[in-house]
């Protein structure tokens, strides 16, 4: 239920960038979320669909890439890749770290139509 | 037109939990966020432990999706104790303990204790300013949860297995959970917790109080570098 929360934010970000941009409509919003956040791609992409109704993002595709994590072990800083469910640092063999990337949830870019790309599509 | 960004989406929110963080180490308060599936203990827990950490005192924000309940059972005992309604939130968010903090006399607390919305998954996603992030985890939830949740356990400052007086009706396996956690996480004590028996609890007032002497201010969880 969280990814309602997620999109929620993202919206609210979009918008303003593409207000700040002149921006009619956008088309593509590119997103990258790490691993560790355990978002559902499915679930976000229709939490999406639902909240972009009747704003300048109607329409809009977001795109989902998921990165993967990298933990630092905090008794040897060894960093290394965890899985989702082991912590395990292979060094010293205790789950002891801090997550240094690939937690965070990432507004990429967007696409969007302005009103000058507007005009000359028109004059096309 | 493509326009690039570098924006974490969440930014709002761990902004405003860094300023909490701020306010409650201003006033010398560690901030302990609980986080547990519905009926785990968390209330209970704070019906026992507040009495026993006297004379510090403490403050409770409870959230909650409906009821002010939770906040009337801690209200007699707390310098403070306000419920905020999350609708059908599924967890806390920063900005709601910010106005909550506003409430609370922060120079009479030393222990400010957020009940989390009852939830395993959503919760440990939003950073509310917390120090130190709890963890209960009830027998009759069943042994396979470690395994089941394993990034809410990876945060975990510490684990209370809590209703260890229901062990001899459950089987519960404790080797299980803990050859669960060993592959997520050894830096949190797992303390074998009744509140009703009354086990483990001066384990966990021990640690109260050593958190409070040396992580009022600490960022938990995920670290940025
Ligand atoms: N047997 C037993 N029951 C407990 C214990 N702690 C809490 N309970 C019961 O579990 C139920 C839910 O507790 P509560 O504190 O409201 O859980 P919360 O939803 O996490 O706040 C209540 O009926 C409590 O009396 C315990 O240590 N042992
Ligand atoms: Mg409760
Ligand atoms: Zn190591």
């Amino acid at each position: 239920m969280h990814e309602f929360s997620i999109v929620s934010s993202l919206l609210e970000q979009v918008l303003e960038i593409a207000k700040s941009n002149n921006a009619l409509k956008v088309n593509e919003v590119e997103i990258e979320a790490g691993v560790i956040r355990q978002i559902v791609p499915e679930i976000m992409t229709t939490a999406w669909e639902s909240i972009i109704v009747d704003t300048i993002a109607d329409g809009s595709v977001l795109k989902i890439t998921v990165v993967p994590a990298i933990a630092k072990c905090r008794i040897c800083e060894n960093q290394f890749e965890p899985e989702i469910d082991n912590y395990l640092c292979q060094k010293c063999l205790k789950a002891d770290v801090d997550i240094i990337s690939g937690n965070d949830i990432m507004l990429k870019s967007i696409d969007c139509q302005t009103l000058n790309e507007q005009e000359e599509q028109d004059e096309d | 037109m493509k326009i690039k960004v570098i924006k974490h989406i969440l930014a709002a929110n761990d902004e405003i939990a860094s300023l909490n963080r701020k306010k409650l180490a201003d006033a010398d308060v560690l901030g302990l966020n609980l986080i547990s599936s519905p009926g785990s203990g968390k209330t209970t827990l704070l019906e026992k432990t507040i009495p026993a950490l006297l004379p510090e005192r403490s403050s409770v924000i409870v959230g909650d999706l409906q009821t002010g309940r939770d906040a009337e059972r801690v209200a007699k005992m707390a310098v403070e104790s306000i419920q905020i309604n999350t609708g059908l939130s599924c967890h806390l968010y920063a900005n709601q303990i910010q106005s909550a903090l506003d409430d609370i006399d922060l120079a009479q607390t030393d222990y400010m204790f957020i009940e989390n919305v009852g939830n395993m998954v959503c919760p440990g996603e939003f950073d509310l300013g917390e120090n130190v992030k709890v963890i209960l985890y009830s027998l009759p939830e069943g042994d396979d949860k470690v395994a089941k949740y394993p990034t809410i356990f990876s945060v975990a400052d510490i684990i209370l297995l809590t209703k260890c007086d229901l062990k001899p009706v459950l089987d519960f396996s404790m080797q299980r959970v803990k050859e669960d956690l060993a592959k997520l996480n050894t830096r949190a004590p797992l303390i074998e917790f009744s509140s009703k028996t009354k086990e483990g609890f001066d384990e966990w007032l021990d640690w109260l109080r050593k958190e409070k002497r040396e992580h009022v201010g600490r960022q938990v969880g995920f670290v940025k570098e």
